[in-house]
C-alpha cells in the first residue's frame, strides 16, 4: 500500500472516531462543538505519557483518553443544565480554553509544539474504529439504547418513566470525550508533531459536519459522513482551491433539501429487516 | 397512598393552585375536574416533580414527593399519561413499551453485553398489554403514524408498563367517540380491579362520573368540593363553576 | 501609563462591542447564533483595504463597506435562516458555519491567504492629553464606535422599526401590530448586524494595519464572549462587555504575558456561559 492511501486511511479512521464522538453527545440530544478540546487532552496526554514517560501506546492511550472523560464530566455536570444552544456556546468555550491552554503549557511543547510521539499503525486505528462500532451497534439493541432514544426524545416524558435524565447525559457527553480522547492520542502518535492549532473550533466543527451531512439519527451517519469528508478531497483535486466553498454550499444545500442527513434511522431500519430477512432464508 | 397537603403552585404573580388537600385511597378511581386553566394539569406536574411546588407537602406511601425527582417518583409507583399525548417519535409503538420496561431492570452500561433472556418475559409482558389496548398488529409502526385514539391506548399501555400503584391519567377520553370512551372505561375499571389506584384528570363528564368513586373539583386553583359523584352533581359550587358551560 | 493602557483596551474594545452588538441583535431576534458574523466582519475589513487602495477616504470607505457587508449579513439571512425556520435549530448554525467557511474560502482566492498591509493613507497625528499619547486613528475609532452604538441604541428606543426588533425579541409581540412586517424586521437586524461587523472590520483593519481572511475566526469567537459576558441578547450589555473584553485583552498583554491572553478571555467565557449565563446584564432559561 502506498504511503499515499495509507495516510488517507489513517486520516480517515481518525476522522469517524471523532465522528462516532460527537455522535455519541448527540445521542442525548446534545451537540458539542468543543471535541476538538477532547481530542487534545488524549492527544497531548498520551504523547506526554509515551515521550517523556516511556509508556507503552496503549495504556498512554487509554490514560488519555479516561482523563479527557473525566474532564468531560467535570464540566458536564453543570454544562448540561444549559438548554441546547447555550450547550453549544459553551462547548465552544471548552474547547478554544482547551486549545489556548495547551498553547501555553510548557511541558508539553507550548507554543512550539510537541515532537516525538509515534507508534499508530493503521491496524491499531482500525482496531479502536471497529471496536466502537461494535459497541455503538450493541448499544442501539440495547436496553441502554432505548433508554437514549428516549432521553433524546422527550427528557421530561423519559424522567417520568424512570430514567435519569442528568445522568444519561453526564453518560454520553463522558463517552464522546473518551472516543475524542481516543482518537487524539491516536493522532498524536501518527503525525508524530502536534501543535495546539491541529485542535481548533474549525475541526470541531468540521467533525459536526461530518455527522450532519451522514445523518445524526444513527451511528451509522457519523461513519458514512467521514468517510465521505474523508476521501472527497481526493475526489475533488480538481477544485481543490474552492473545495471549502464548496462543501459549504453542499452543507447548506443538505440543511435545506435533507437535513436528517444521508443515513437516516428508517434506511438503517429497512437494511436491517432485509438483512434479517435474508438470514432466516438462508437458513430454511 | 397519596396524601396532597395544603399545596400551592405560583408563577410570578399568577397563583396557579392555593391550599389544596387531597387525600386517595389506594385501589380505586378518583376524578379531578374544574373549568379550563383551573389548574389540574399543573397539580399533575407537581406530583410528578416536573414543576417544583411553592408551598405544602406530597406524600405517598410515606416518602415525600417534593424533595424528589421525576425519575425517582415514577419508580416509586406513579405513572402518568399527558394532555397532548407525548410519544416517543422516533420510536416503533412496541419500542415505545418496551423503553418503559427498563425501570424494572438494570439497563446500566453493563446491559448492553448481557444476553437479553429476561427480555423474552418482558416481550410477552409487552404483547400482553398491547393486546389489551388492540395495538399488537401495528407493534412496528412508528408511534406517530397511529390514530389519535390508537396513540392515547399506546401512551396509557405505555404508562402501565411502568407496573404503577398510582396511574395518573391527564384528559384520556379527550377525541375519542363513544365507542372508543366506552372500552375506555373498561379498560380504566380493570386496571382498578387488579390492584391499581387511578387518578383521572377529565372534561368528560359521563366518564367522570361513570367511574369515578371520589371527585375533587379545582376551580381558579383552589378545591371547591370533594365528593361521590352524586354529591359533587348537586353541589352548588360546582355547579356555578360550571355555569354556561355546555359539556358534551 | 495604566490610562494609556485604558484608552487602548477601550479602542481595542470598541471594536468587540460592535462585532458583539451584532450577535446579540441576531440572537435575541432568533434565538440564534450566526457563525459567519466573524467573516462578514472579515469582509468588512477587506472591503476597506480594498477602497483605502483606490484612494477613497476613509469616510467614504466606512459607509461603503457598512453597506457591503450589511449586504453580506442579509445573504446569510437569505440562504442560512431563512429556508430552516422550521429546522432542527442545529441546521441554521451549521449553515452559518459553512457559509463562513464560504465566505473565507472566497477571500482566500479574491485576496491571498498571506497578510495583506493596509495602506497608510491618513495623515496620523499625535495628541497629548496629559500622561496619554491618542492617535488620530485612535479617535477615529472610538469617536466612530461610540456614535454607532449610540445611534442604534437610540433607533431601538425610538423609532418604529427600533421598536419592532424590541418586541420581536423581547416577547411573543408580533412585530406587524406595531406596524412593520417581520421579515423586514429580520432583514433589518441582518444588514444591521452585518453593517456594524463591517465598520468593525474596517476599523480594526486600521489599528492592525495587515489583515488575512482569517480574522474573522479569532475576532468572531471573541465577540461571542462578549455577547455572553455583556447577557445574551443585551445590546447594551453587549456594548459594555466589549469594552471590558478590550480593556482586559490590553491589561493582560501589558501586565502579564500576551500568550495566556487568550486562554484567560476564554476561561472567563467558559466561567461565565456555565455557572452565570445571564451575564452581566441579562436573564436568560436554563434548563429546569
Amino acid at each position: 500500500m502506498s504511503v499515499y492511501i495509507e495516510g488517507v486511511l489513517a486520516l480517515m479512521g481518525i476522522n469517524i472516531l471523532l465522528a462516532l464522538s460527537v455522535y455519541a453527545i448527540l445521542m442525548t440530544d446534545q451537540c458539542s462543538v468543543g471535541n476538538a478540546g477532547f481530542m487534545a487532552i488524549g492527544a497531548y496526554t498520551s504523547a506526554y505519557l509515551t515521550v517523556k514517560m516511556g509508556l507503552p501506546l496503549l495504556p498512554a492511550l487509554v490514560i488519555g483518553a479516561a482523563l479527557a472523560s473525566l474532564i468531560g464530566l467535570l464540566i458536564g455536570i453543570p454544562a448540561l443544565r444549559l438548554k441546547g444552544l447555550y450547550l453549544v456556546i459553551a462547548t465552544l468555550g471548552f474547547g478554544e480554553m482547551v486549545r489556548t491552554f495547551f498553547l501555553n503549557f510548557e511541558p508539553t511543547g507550548g507554543a512550539s509544539g510537541f515532537r516525538g510521539p509515534m507508534g499508530t499503525t493503521l491496524f491499531l486505528i482500525y482496531a479502536w474504529v471497529v471496536g466502537f462500532i461494535i459497541v455503538f451497534w450493541l448499544l442501539d439493541r440495547s436496553r441502554l439504547g432505548r433508554s437514549f432514544d428516549a432521553v433524546r426524545d422527550d427528557p421530561e416524558v423519559a424522567s417520568t418513566m424512570g430514567l435519569d435524565v442528568i445522568w444519561h447525559k453526564v453518560w454520553a457527553f463522558g463517552f464522546g470525550a473518551f472516543i475524542a480522547g481516543i482518537a487524539g492520542g491516536l493522532y498524536a502518535h501518527y503525525m508524530f508533531y502536534i501543535e495546539s492549532g491541529n485542535f481548533s473550533f474549525l475541526l470541531s466543527t468540521m467533525i459536526l459536519l461530518y455527522v450532519l451531512l451522514g445523518g445524526m439519527q444513527t451511528f451509522w451517519g457519523a461513519v458514512v459522513g467521514a468517510v465521505i469528508f474523508s476521501t472527497l478531497p481526493e475526489v475533488l483535486r480538481f477544485i481543490h482551491e474552492w473545495r471549502l466553498s464548496f462543501y459549504g454550499a453542499v452543507l447548506v444545500a443538505m440543511m435545506i433539501f435533507r437535513p436528517s442527513g444521508i443515513i437516516t434511522r428508517q434506511m438503517v431500519r429497512d437494511l436491517g429487516e432485509r438483512f434479517d430477512k435474508l438470514f432466516q432464508t438462508a437458513r430454511t | 397512598m397519596l396524601t396532597i397537603q395544603n399545596v400551592s403552585k405560583n408563577f410570578g404573580g399568577l397563583k396557579a393552585l392555593q391550599d389544596v388537600n387531597i387525600h386517595l385511597e389506594p385501589n380505586k378511581i378518583y376524578g379531578l375536574i374544574g373549568p379550563n386553566g383551573a389548574g389540574k394539569t399543573t397539580l399533575f406536574n407537581l406530583i410528578t416533580a416536573l414543576l417544583p411546588v411553592s408551598g405544602g407537602a406530597i406524600q405517598f406511601l410515606g416518602k415525600e414527593l417534593t424533595k424528589l425527582g421525576p425519575h425517582e417518583i415514577s419508580r416509586l409507583g406513579i405513572a402518568r399519561t399527558f394532555q397532548n399525548i407525548r410519544l416517543f417519535p422516533s420510536m416503533t409503538v412496541l419500542e415505545n413499551v418496551l423503553v418503559a420496561q427498563n425501570i424494572h431492570t438494570q439497563s446500566g452500561v453493563g446491559s448492553i453485553f448481557k444476553v437479553q433472556r429476561s427480555d423474552k418475559k418482558f416481550l410477552e409482558e409487552a404483547e400482553a398489554l398491547l393486546n389489551q389496548m388492540g395495538l399488537w398488529p401495528k407493534r412496528k409502526e412508528k408511534s406517530t403514524i397511529l390514530a389519535y385514539g390508537e396513540q392515547r391506548r399506546l401512551e396509557i399501555a405505555r404508562a402501565l408498563a411502568l407496573d404503577p400503584k398510582l396511574l395518573l391519567l391527564d384528559e384520556p377520553a379527550a377525541g375519542m367517540n363513544e365507542a372508543e370512551t366506552e372500552e375506555l372505561l373498561e379498560r380504566i375499571q380493570e386496571i382498578r380491579n387488579i390492584g391499581k389506584t387511578v387518578f383521572l384528570i377529565e372534561h368528560d363528564m359521563s366518564v367522570v362520573m361513570g367511574i369515578c368513586d371520589y371527585i375533587s373539583v379545582l376551580n381558579f386553583g383552589k378545591l371547591i368540593a370533594q365528593g361521590t359523584p352524586g354529591e359533587i352533581q348537586t353541589n352548588e359550587a360546582v355547579i356555578e363553576a360550571y355555569l354556561g358551560r355546555e359539556e358534551g | 501609563m495604566f490610562f494609556q493602557q485604558l484608552i487602548n483596551g477601550l479602542m481595542l474594545g470598541s471594536t468587540y462591542s460592535l462585532i458583539a452588538i451584532g450577535y446579540t441583535l441576531v440572537l435575541g431576534l432568533l434565538q440564534m447564533i450566526n457563525l459567519a458574523h466573524g467573516d462578514v466582519f472579515m469582509i468588512g475589513a477587506f472591503l476597506g483595504l480594498t477602497f483605502a487602495y483606490l484612494g477613497i477616504p476613509l469616510y467614504l470607505s466606512l459607509i461603503l463597506a457598512m453597506v457591503g457587508a450589511g449586504i453580506m449579513g442579509i445573504l446569510v439571512e437569505r440562504f442560512c435562516f431563512r429556508p430552516l425556520k422550521k429546522a432542527h435549530f442545529l441546521g441554521p448554525l451549521v449553515s452559518t458555519i459553512a457559509f463562513g467557511i464560504l465566505l473565507q474560502n472566497v477571500g482566500t482566492q479574491i485576496w491571498g491567504s498571506e497578510p495583506s498591509r493596509y495602506p497608510q493613507t491618513t495623515e496620523i497625528a499625535q495628541f497629548h492629553l496629559g500622561p496619554v499619547v491618542v492617535s488620530s486613528i485612535q479617535i477615529i475609532i472610538l469617536i466612530t464606535s461610540l456614535a454607532l452604538m449610540v445611534g442604534l441604541d437610540q433607533f431601538i428606543r425610538r423609532t418604529r422599526m427600533g421598536r419592532a426588533m424590541r418586541a420581536t425579541s423581547e416577547g411573543q409581540v408580533n412585530a406587524s401590530l406595531l406596524g412593520v412586517a417581520p421579515d423586514r424586521v429580520i432583514s433589518f437586524t441582518f444588514f444591521s448586524s452585518g453593517a456594524l461587523a463591517g465598520v468593525a472590520g474596517v476599523l480594526t483593519a486600521l489599528v492592525y494595519l495587515q489583515i488575512t481572511p482569517f480574522i474573522g475566526i479569532r475576532q468572531g469567537l471573541i465577540g461571542i464572549v462578549a455577547m455572553v459576558i455583556g447577557g445574551l441578547g443585551k445590546v447594551r450589555g453587549a456594548m459594555i462587555a466589549g469594552l471590558l473584553v478590550g480593556i482586559i485583552e490590553v491589561m493582560n498583554d501589558a501586565y502579564f504575558t500576551a500568550g495566556y491572553r487568550d486562554m484567560i478571555i476564554f476561561g472567563i467565557f467558559f466561567i461565565f456561559i456555565v455557572f452565570k449565563p445571564e451575564g452581566l446584564f441579562g436573564a436568560v432559561k436554563k434548563e429546569t
